[in-house]
């Protein structure tokens, strides 16, 4: 098995990070778990969104 | 019914598929046959009415109803109308691969699905139960706790075994070559966005899996009955 490189990691971990998130909003509101679409904006938002305003304020 | 399973499958159905498949069509179609009937399965309210059916399992999976949506049939008649009459040959067949796999994997549970429809038989391996009628909570509970929820972490494990299929270079070599509509986007949208939106689902997936089981048996402590056709602690639905 191929194992990830360094930037493969990193990008791993900012999903587990958001993925942490999610599941902490999840299990305190199930709701949030319902919807395929509400998790793409979510997860947009978080790995692609956020870091790219950073990265243009920084 | 399943889970996680409809959202994980596709990643290894694209994988492993000889065909030239998209990947959109092929979610689109893991996630139809559920669509236009799980919020009725477990019921809305829209101001002081609330819309549910009178018979959850029947209206999901039996006819009449809408468990026509779970059969082979329903997948042949939206691919050819992607093929013939939306011009598109490769997202009619996506398509099919998608509904025919949540078709299949949907006769895991105790109702199982009319997969010859109109021949209204119910195809069921009975592994799980079927407890759509007892409300999206209740059903979380009991699916989290039996074989279903196995089931779908055999596709997260298999997910992360075949990490290489969520990176950059084969979205690049082998998802976005293989169906116009991300070429089209592209031109709106960068790449690195469109890659956040071909691993979505895969993480919805996962991310759902851990969290209602976080929610099933650390918060509410409902117990683990991995036995056939269980948890047996619920009332489950058959045909």
């Amino acid at each position: 098995m191929k194992r990830p490189n360094r930037r493969q990691l990193a990008t791993l971990l900012g999903y587990a990070g958001a993925a942490a998130i999610y599941i902490t909003i999840g299990v305190l509101t199930t709701d949030f778990l319902l919807s395929v679409f509400v998790a793409a904006a979510f997860l947009f938002l978080m790995v692609w969104l956020v870091p790219m305003i950073v990265r243009r304020i920084v | 019914m399943s889970w996680a399973a409809h959202d994980l499958e596709p990643y290894a159905i694209q994988k492993h598929s000889r065909l030239k498949i998209a990947f959109v069509p092929l979610l689109l179609g893991s996630y139809a046959p559920d669509l236009m009937s799980k919020w009725y399965v477990y019921g809305i309210h829209l101001g002081p009415w609330k819309l549910k059916a009178s018979d959850p399992a029947q209206f999901h999976r039996g006819w009449p109803g809408l468990g026509f949506t779970h059969s082979f049939l329903y997948g042949i008649v939206i691919c050819l109308i992607f093929w013939k009459v939306l011009g598109s040959k490769n997202w009619g067949v996506s398509f099919l691969i998608g509904q025919w796999a949540h078709a299949l994997t949907d006769t895991g549970d105790t109702v199982g699905t009319m997969l010859l429809f109109p021949w209204t038989h119910h195809f069921s391996i009975g592994a799980w139960a079927y407890a759509g009628q007892t409300g999206r909570n209740t059903d979380a509970a009991a699916y989290f706790s039996g074989l279903g929820s196995m089931w779908d972490l055999v596709w997260i494990v298999y997910g992360f075994y075949a990490w290489q299929v969520l990176t950059r270079s084969y979205f690049e070599q082998r998802v976005f070559t293989a169906d116009g509509l991300w070429p089209k986007l592209n031109r709106f949208v960068p790449i690195t966005a469109l890659l956040v939106f071909y691993r979505a689902a895969f993480f919805y997936g996962t991310s759902r899996w851990i969290a209602w089981t976080i929610w099933a048996h650390v918060v509410h402590h409902y117990p683990y009955d991995l036995s056939w056709g269980g948890p047996h602690w619920v009332h489950a639905a058959h045909s």
